[in-house]
């Protein structure tokens, strides 16, 4: 069984539009929301709360902002980047602003896609529906764990 | 002249009286000595600059007013004395009775007797202490000055870097933080009219509207300004620039400049330049926009695009079938927030072209435009040419 999408969002209305632009795109891909950096870290390593893999499974794709609370985007991605399990995991960041100086920071630190938030609905739903098919359908995903806790700390 | 008669006239006796007085009150002291190094007459100011009285000094060695550590010295000022060498004005340092250093600039000349022999030396020590201590004070303020002056640059430059600093917080925050909220008010208009639009009568949706196009107005502001912000303050590195395959790359980026909706000739060869790609492309690519924009309507846009040689520079034109610009404003066009009224009807934030402006400026090139209203624009960009071979290296 293939894991969510991890939305990595502290702004309510843009989880609010992501989630209706799937809707409209007539993806109905199961997305979870983390919103600050330390809770995105919390579920991906299994964590306090999200302990319970059953419930909250490794996500198949993480879409990560980089202005987060608490801890800040490109931090997470270096965190998961660390990580001996989560270094092949897909991080696509979705983000307010390509300055230089995020785009160049988040592929250094191993980011595999930057893409720049859109208001208008039907490029959003365009947007997403390219993600869905090009990380989730197309593209090979890299291989899981054995023990298939590839999001857990070893 | 009349002293010289005078004293010419002088017997012997009386003249030398009359020298030895000059000698006596002269401000220099006045030593003789032999060539063996004795002291052989001290006047005033000797016994003033040295401590010692006449009576003290004569008979004995020069050596009583030579630092320990200068002793060498003498011996090479006799051996010249006695090649009948004169020294002149130099500067050393000797020492008084009670042993205090005195800075002295010495002239010594040979003695020589009737027959012509040099029979011992006459030396004039000025005391120079004070001038070197001023000279030294002067020197020491001169480098607390410089101290000071490069102390100021290094608190300005600190000053100045935490300035840009903050100017990067702040685009970071404008960028992030400004357009968040903005985005969500177009959002939500875009979702009113696409859930509610049904509910809305005309001057309803119409109002909606209204707010998502201001919105869409405010964030390509932000975004011009924020572009104009990063061409200012980014540092440029230059290197060849192949034109023609930028032209074409820009071409891909923007649907406003698709074949179908617009004609563009591009008269190859182009010339390659000298400047920064990130800047041209910006550059070259608001020219063309504006120049598929600006056009009258139901006019297909044509634009040509053609390099000028013009000794070490190359000029890039941009050449459009649109609406032209009256010359009384060919200058303020490149200001900021600058749009003409026959602009107005067209979509734009008035920054576009002080960008253009501002990224060629500041690869030490320069903008320029010639156009009519009705006939169309020619923007031109200028700057330095490069070699062909060169931009092929430096693209790669």
């Amino acid at each position: 069984m293939r894991g969510p999408i991890l939305l990595v969002e502290d702004n309510e209305d843009d989880v609010f539009f992501l989630q209706r632009a799937m809707k409209s795109a007539g993806l109905n891909y199961p997305i979870v929301v983390a919103t600050d950096g330390q809770q995105a870290i919390d579920y991906l390593s299994g964590a306090k709360e999200f302990s319970d893999r059953a419930k909250f499974p490794v996500p198949e794709l993480v879409l990560l902002d980089i202005k987060l609370p608490k801890v800040h985007g490109l931090d997470v991605l270096k965190w998961i980047r660390s990580e001996s399990s989560l270094q092949t995991l897909v991080v696509v960041m979705l983000t307010t602003s390509h300055l230089e100086v995020d785009v160049d920071r988040a592929y250094r630190l191993g980011a595999n896609s930057f893409l720049v938030k859109t208001s208008a609905s039907e490029k959003l739903e365009r947007m997403l529906r390219s993600i869905h098919d090009y990380w989730l359908q197309l593209n090979h995903p890299p291989p899981r764990l054995p023990n298939g806790n590839n999001g857990q700390k070893q | 002249m009349a002293t010289e008669n005078r004293i010419g006239n002088l017997d012997p006796v009386v003249s030398h009286a009359h020298f030895a007085a000059i000698v006596e009150s002269s401000d220099d002291a006045i030593i003789s000595k032999t060539l063996e190094g004795i002291i052989t007459s001290w006047n005033q100011s000797a016994e003033r600059i040295f401590e010692f009285t006449a009576q003290e000094a004569i008979g004995k060695s020069i050596l009583i007013i030579i630092p320990p550590d200068r002793q060498d010295e003498e011996v090479r000022i006799l051996e010249q004395l006695r090649r009948g060498e004169r020294i002149k004005h130099y500067e050393t340092v000797r020492r008084s009775k009670s042993g205090h250093p005195v800075e002295v600039s010495l002239t010594i000349s040979p003695i020589r007797d009737a027959s012509g022999t040099i029979v011992g030396a006459s030396k004039i020590a000025r005391d120079i202490s004070a001038r070197k201590m001023a000279q030294r004070q002067l020197d020491e303020t001169q480098k607390k000055y410089a101290r000071d002056l490069e102390k100021k640059v290094d608190e300005r430059t600190a000053k100045l870097q935490g300035a840009i600093a903050e100017l990067e917080a702040f685009s970071y925050s404008v960028s992030h933080d400004l357009r968040a909220p903005l985005r969500a008010m177009e959002q939500y208009a875009q979702a009113l009219l696409e859930d509610y639009g049904d509910r809305l009568d005309e001057t309803g949706t119409r109002y909606v509207q209204r707010i998502i196009t201001s919105g869409e107005k405010l964030d390509n502001l932000i975004r011009d300004v924020l572009t104009y912000s990063r061409v200012i303050r980014s540092n440029v590195d230059f290197h060849p620039v192949e034109i023609a395959p930028l032209i074409s790359d820009i071409i891909g980026h923007h649907e406003s400049l698709e074949p179908s909706r617009a004609e563009i000739i591009i008269e190859k060869p182009l010339a390659a330049v000298l400047g920064n790609e990130v800047f041209l492309t910006q550059s070259l690519s608001n020219l063309l926009v504006n120049a598929a924009k600006f056009v009258a309507p139901g006019v297909k846009p044509r634009i040509v695009v053609r390099t000028e040689h013009l000794g070490p520079k190359a000029r890039i034109w941009v050449e459009d079938n649109g609406i032209g610009i009256a010359p009384e404003y060919h200058a303020r066009i490149f200001a900021m927030f600058e749009r003409l009224d026959a602009q107005k009807a067209y979509d734009g934030t008035g920054i576009g072209l002080a960008i253009v402006r501002k990224a060629v400026e500041r690869m030490g090139g320069s903008v320029g435009v010639e156009s009519e209203l009705g006939k169309g624009s020619r923007f031109w960009i200028e700057l330095p040419e490069a070699a062909q071979g060169e931009a092929a290296k430096g693209s790669l």
